[in-house]
């Protein structure tokens, strides 16, 4: 298949190299007084182009283009030929030949012209290019000139008429041109970096060459009898010649880029560190804004689609293909039909460099991704950790609010209850000491049960916020407690519970074991963290191991992502310290 | 004469029960709320001379019902019960104005003729 698709392009170029030739064999004949070597490099570089095109990128319409341009310009050096019909056709030619190259500027890399402002450009010259043809057809009549080459006059034979017709022709430059040049003013206002940096060689050639048709517009149509028409027909010659180079380059700089993929393959076999992988793909592509994520095992339950994560394992959506200065687009990499990475990058590089960019790194993106599907499954578990502890915090809260709106409330109307009939009883003194004595024993109940829901959840916590609730907490202490706090402002809740349980607990360990004659608590903000100390003169030996106690506070800090630590050597006293990040 | 009171509190049982025991003791139970909006109308409704106040109320805390009372021209003393500790609200106790903190468990006459700085009623 690919051989006969080559047999038949060098079929096309053979063919179009005739037609080359032949064409300035007979203006050489006729006496053209033009530069013969440049239209021929001219024409020669076109088929070229057209040849690499047609092989390079099979299905786009600018190889085709390219021949069509060969074939429309040199219709006019075959009209010189004065074979009957020849003249006109050659005239005509010539007058679409502006129209060709504005087709394929406008319509490069892709073949298409994709906006509608686009293809109204391009049809407007058509139309233009293709009225001038009609009217030379019914009006040319080249007797009227002294050729005799004609064997039906036109239908409506008109020198001046033809004549109009050449010079709208070449006049309409001057609206057409800058048409033409505000369609490619937007083009680029409106393209990606990526996408500037494809079009810049090609486009700054067209606006040279533009410039110059624009002149042209200007200059006689006899370009034989007029030397400035000739100097512009000249110059449009020469610059005909550097379009095709630079497409030409434009199109082998993609196989430049690829030819990076071999220098990306080299450095993947070295050790990579933290994102260099997304910096060398990022090089090779010559995106430097690449983002590459990885997908993770499972799916999103609430949409079914695939989660994303970077490479830090956080949650991440893939953009939707835009359009625009913006535009980015997503490269999906799969292995075994699973997706593994999702490259996200400028929508104009050439997706077969990011295809084979991403085949070359496939092992590399298959490790990452493991890092990043482990990182997120690290902060999953943190995060869930977190949120137990938390919805332990709210139950507990509940938990004292009930007993406080329940148990407590009964049992403190029962007491009034009981001090009522106490009263009535005066009179029986054995009734009123058996009535004191069981009020007695309620109200010890009611402070039971009031030290038990202070212990679930202090209510000063609530109330007052970590320093009121660490100061109650020293109140009520056995050993002397002094409590320092550089701050008085209130905390995310969770941050409060947790602080107020680490110094909880140690406070309690210091009254059961730590036969300390004081204790200190300092409590201060800095740099988004809560630090908290508590330190006591005891005999030390506190273990976070040997015990659930301290194991347990460490379990809470570490849920809401804070360090714990536990300094104890024997007969040192003991000092605990925690930090919990505060901030957001 | 007997000093009005005005009992703020949620829970019906426990406004039951204080009502009869203020007023075997002399007091006279001249309204209850149940809640805060209704206890600070209320209070301005009737002027009570004292008011009985629950700090957890449904709808606002106590401290709050204290402040609006206070604002009012000739403010009746407030005196805050709970179940709680007054050490369970910190220093809110000492900065609210209110006149004392009564335990809800040992609320009495004596009590209450203590924290108003009473010899009796």
């Amino acid at each position: 298949m690919l051989t006969t698709r080559r047999c038949w392009l060098a079929l096309f170029f053979a063919a179009a190299l005739c037609w080359i030739i032949g064409g300035e064999w007979v203006s050489i004949h006729a006496g053209v007084p033009e530069n013969h070597f440049i239209d021929s490099l001219g024409g020669l570089s076109f088929a070229i182009a057209g040849v690499i095109a047609a092989d390079r990128r099979p299905g786009n319409a600018l190889g085709p283009l390219m021949f069509g341009y060969v074939f429309l310009s040199y219709l006019g050096n075959w009209g010189n030929l004065r074979v009957p019909g020849l003249p006109v056709i050659g005239l005509m030619g010539g007058q679409l030949t502006g129209a060709v190259l504005a087709h394929i500027a406008l319509a490069y890399p892709s073949g298409r012209l994709q906006t509608r402002g686009r293809r109204w450009v391009v049809g407007v010259i058509y139309a233009t290019g293709s009225g001038v043809c009609l009217t030379l057809l019914l009006t040319f009549d080249p007797r009227a000139s002294g050729c005799p080459c004609v064997a039906e006059p036109a239908p409506f034979p008109s020198r001046s008429g033809a004549m109009t017709a050449l010079l709208v022709g070449q006049r309409s430059g001057i609206v057409l041109v800058p048409l033409f040049l505000a369609a490619i003013w937007l083009r680029w206002m409106r393209a990606t970096p990526a996408e500037r940096r494809d079009l810049m060689p090609l486009w700054l050639a067209v606006f040279l060459l533009a410039v110059v048709y624009l002149l042209s517009g200007f200059a006689s149509p006899d370009t034989t009898g007029d030397p400035f028409a000739y100097l512009i027909w000249e110059l449009q010659a020469i610059l005909t010649v550097g379009i095709p180079a630079v497409f030409v380059w434009g199109l082998l700089s993609t196989r430049l880029a690829r030819s990076a993929v071999g220098d990306l393959v080299m450095d993947l076999k070295r050790p990579l560190g933290s994102g260099e992988l997304r910096a060398l793909l990022a090089r090779t592509l010559g995106d430097p804004s690449l983002g590459l994520f990885f997908a993770v095992d499972g799916h999103d339950m609430a949409t079914g689609h695939d989660i994303w994560v970077d490479a830090h394992g956080r949650w991440v959506s893939l953009p939707e293909s835009g359009t625009g200065r913006q535009a980015r687009t997503a490269t999906i990499v799969e292995r075994e039909g699973r997706p593994l990475a999702a490259l996200v990058h400028d929508k104009a590089l050439d997706s077969g460099l990011v295809r084979a960019v991403a085949a070359a790194a496939a092992m590399r993106l298959e490790n990452e991704r493991l890092h990043a599907d482990l990182r997120a499954q690290l902060d999953e578990v943190r995060a869930s950790r977190q949120r137990i502890v938390e919805a332990g915090d709210r139950e507990r809260r509940r938990v004292e609010r009930n007993l406080h709106d329940g148990a407590q409330q009964r049992l403190v109307t029962l007491v009034l209850s009981l001090a009522m009939l106490r009263d009535r009883a005066a009179a029986d003194p054995e009734l009123v000491r058996s009535l004191d004595q069981s009020t007695a024993e309620l109200k010890q109940a009611i402070a039971e049960l009031r030290e038990l829901a202070r212990g679930i959840h202090p209510a000063i916590l609530t109330e007052e916020g970590l320093p009121a609730a660490v100061e109650a907490l020293a109140d009520r202490s056995s050993v002397p407690v002094r409590v320092q706090a550089n701050f008085d402002g209130r905390l995310a809740e969770p941050v409060e519970a947790v602080a107020y349980f680490v110094v909880a607990e140690s406070i309690a360990n210091i009254i059961k074991y730590s036969r300390a004659c004081a204790a200190r608590v300092e409590l201060s903000r800095s740099n988004g963290m809560l630090l908290l100390e508590v330190a006591d003169d005891g005999v030390g030996g506190a273990d976070v191991s040997a015990g659930s106690g301290l194991r347990g506070l460490a379990d809470r800090v570490a849920a809401v992502r804070g360090m714990f630590g536990v300094d104890s050597p024997p007969g040192g006293g003991t000092l605990v310290r925690a930090e919990i990040p505060c901030d957001g | 004469m007997a000093r009005s009171v005005l009992i703020v509190d949620d829970h019906a049982g426990f406004r039951a029960q204080a009502r009869e025991l203020l007023a075997v003791a002399g007091y006279d139970v001249v309204g209850e709320a149940a809640d805060g909006a209704s206890g600070v109308r209320v209070a301005r409704d009737l002027s009570p001379d004292i008011v009985l106040l629950d700090v957890q109320l449904p709808d606002v805390t106590g401290f709050e019902v204290i402040r609006q009372i206070a604002s009012e021209p000739d403010p009746p003393a407030i005196v805050l019960i709970s179940s709680r500790d007054a050490a369970d609200y910190g220093s809110r106790v000492a900065r609210s104005g209110a006149r004392g903190f009564i335990t809800k468990a040992e609320l009495s006459a004596p009590a209450l003729a203590a924290v108003l700085g009473d010899a009796g009623c």
